[in-house]
């Protein structure tokens, strides 16, 4: 199974053909990064069809300056910025502007543990904080499972069952394949805050997964 | 320098998954080999990487020290230390598990720890007894008790290996 | 300072491992407890599977009418570029 990660490299064949006025090139992009910057956009504007406005507008803006990316940065990466520039205008003209980063610290406020603290042996004892029982491997399940349409539904209901900022992250990193430093810009995030936004996202999704599986084995 | 590296089975480094070949030089940087250096220790230092294979390994230039291990840019494995197999995997346990039976004699808080040891010696891997004799020696005697059996366990696999240290 | 990283602990460590940002030190603590720790590398692959799968996923498409919506625009714009 091929990832879904569309590489830096085919996003600049599309824009070639893009500047030269190839309509399947616009549509595959579109197809690409369209859902993500619906995502995205949602978080900074109040409704959703406000949001499908300001893709609508992120894509005449891409077009009109399609001349003039140089490539510097990836495409995806100066799409998104250009999104949230264009929602964070319009979340001010909606009268509501909660900057993306105070949501990821109202998320950031709390602390979780990465792993249920049942899992090792407690404080107070000989080997405190140590595996109490060994963690099941996932990667000695057969790859058809590991990837099936099923495993992918579960992450898929993990990653939609986030809190916003951490959903966020999770998608543009493993799911669109976004670097650390392109998040950090795009969304306005710290390092050390998106990788702990980041930490914790995995960290559930990867719950889910060990349940599910072990589910599977009963 | 002279140096030693742990490898898994077939020469295959533990975090880069590298397969290392015999007796050509290797630069950091080449492929996947590593991406901050290549990685070795010295021979006091040998309890903290132990895995299937031990070779010898000369260094080039070097790069860092970290605090149990060498980091340079470039590597050679110049021959395995066949001495280093299941069997004597099997005897460091055992030695480990003695000298914390004699702190236990010594300490008596140290007996649990003594049991726990003993009981899971013959089924963890070498590196796992490492670890957890020198706990337990920290647990009675702190940071110079964790040291000094770190430093027990090198000189064990030294003679019983019959390494050459000279630099 | 313990001697050596506890489970718990690395188990926080594993994002800023897998993205390289471990100072020194710590990643040398790090690594020694993967040696020994045979749970603790276990719950690595995990993450790296989970990883794996979440790249696995594709976004849904976007609604007809939006998309719709888009292609007119495109249009317009090769259009007024002609």
């Amino acid at each position: 199974m091929t990832s879904a990660h569309f590489s830096s490299r085919e996003d600049a064949l599309l824009v070639d053909a893009l500047r030269r006025g190839d309509e399947a090139a616009f549509v595959e992009l579109v197809g690409r990064y369209g859902a993500l910057m619906l995502r995205v956009a949602r978080l900074y504007v109040p409704t959703r069809s406000v949001a499908e406005e300001v893709v609508q507008e992120t894509w005449l803006g891409v077009l009109r300056g399609i001349d003039r990316f140089e490539g510097r940065s990836s495409f995806k990466t100066w799409l998104l910025r250009i999104l949230t520039n264009i929602a964070k205008t319009r979340a001010v003209r909606e009268g509501r502007s909660v900057p993306f980063s105070a949501l990821a610290q109202a998320e950031l406020e709390t602390s979780e543990p990465s792993v249920d603290p049942d899992r090792f042996f407690p404080q107070g004892e000989r080997w405190a904080n140590y595996w109490a029982s060994s963690p099941p491997r996932f990667d000695e399940l057969p790859e058809s499972q590991l990837l099936s349409s099923e495993t992918l539904a579960v992450a898929r209901e993990a990653i939609d069952g986030l809190p916003d900022a951490q959903r966020t992250v999770i998608t543009m990193r493993d799911v669109a394949g976004f670097a650390s430093e392109d998040v950090c810009e795009v969304l306005g995030l710290s390092e050390g805050n998106q990788r702990v936004l980041l930490h914790r996202a995995r960290t559930r999704v990867r719950r889910a997964l060990e349940l599910h599986f072990k589910a599977g084995e009963a | 320098m002279k140096a030693f590296k742990f490898l898994l089975p077939g020469r295959v480094a533990p975090f880069s998954g590298f397969r290392w070949p015999v007796g050509e030089w290797v630069e950091s940087g080449d492929e996947v080999a590593c991406t901050a250096g290549i990685h070795a220790c010295e021979a006091k230092h040998l309890s903290f990487w132990l895995l299937d294979e031990l070779w010898e390994i000369e260094l080039g230039e070097s790069i860092a020290r970290g605090r149990h291990k060498l980091v340079a840019r470039s590597g050679r494995l110049t021959g395995r230390v066949e001495a280093w197999d299941m069997q004597a995997g099997d005897e460091f346990g055992a030695a480990c598990v003695e000298r914390v039976r004699e702190l236990a004699a010594r300490r008596p808080e140290a007996a649990g720890h003594l049991a726990d040891l003993a009981g899971w010696a013959p089924h963890v891997r070498p590196a796992a007894v490492a670890s957890l004799a020198a706990r337990a020696f920290e647990a009675v005697q702190g940071e110079n008790g964790y040291d000094d059996e770190r430093a027990a366990q090198a000189a064990w696999l030294v003679g019983r290996l019959g390494l050459d240290v000279a630099a | 300072m313990a001697s050596e990283l506890t489970c718990k602990e690395l188990v926080e460590l594993v994002t800023e491992y897998l993205d390289g940002q471990l100072p020194a030190d710590e990643l040398e603590r790090f690594e020694e407890h993967l040696v020994y720790c045979g749970p603790c590398v276990t719950h690595i692959e995990q993450m790296r599977e989970t990883i794996r799968v979440a790249g696995g996923l594709r976004e849904e498409d976007l609604d007809a009418a939006v998309a719709d919506d888009l292609l007119a625009a495109f249009r317009g714009w090769r259009e007024g570029a002609a």
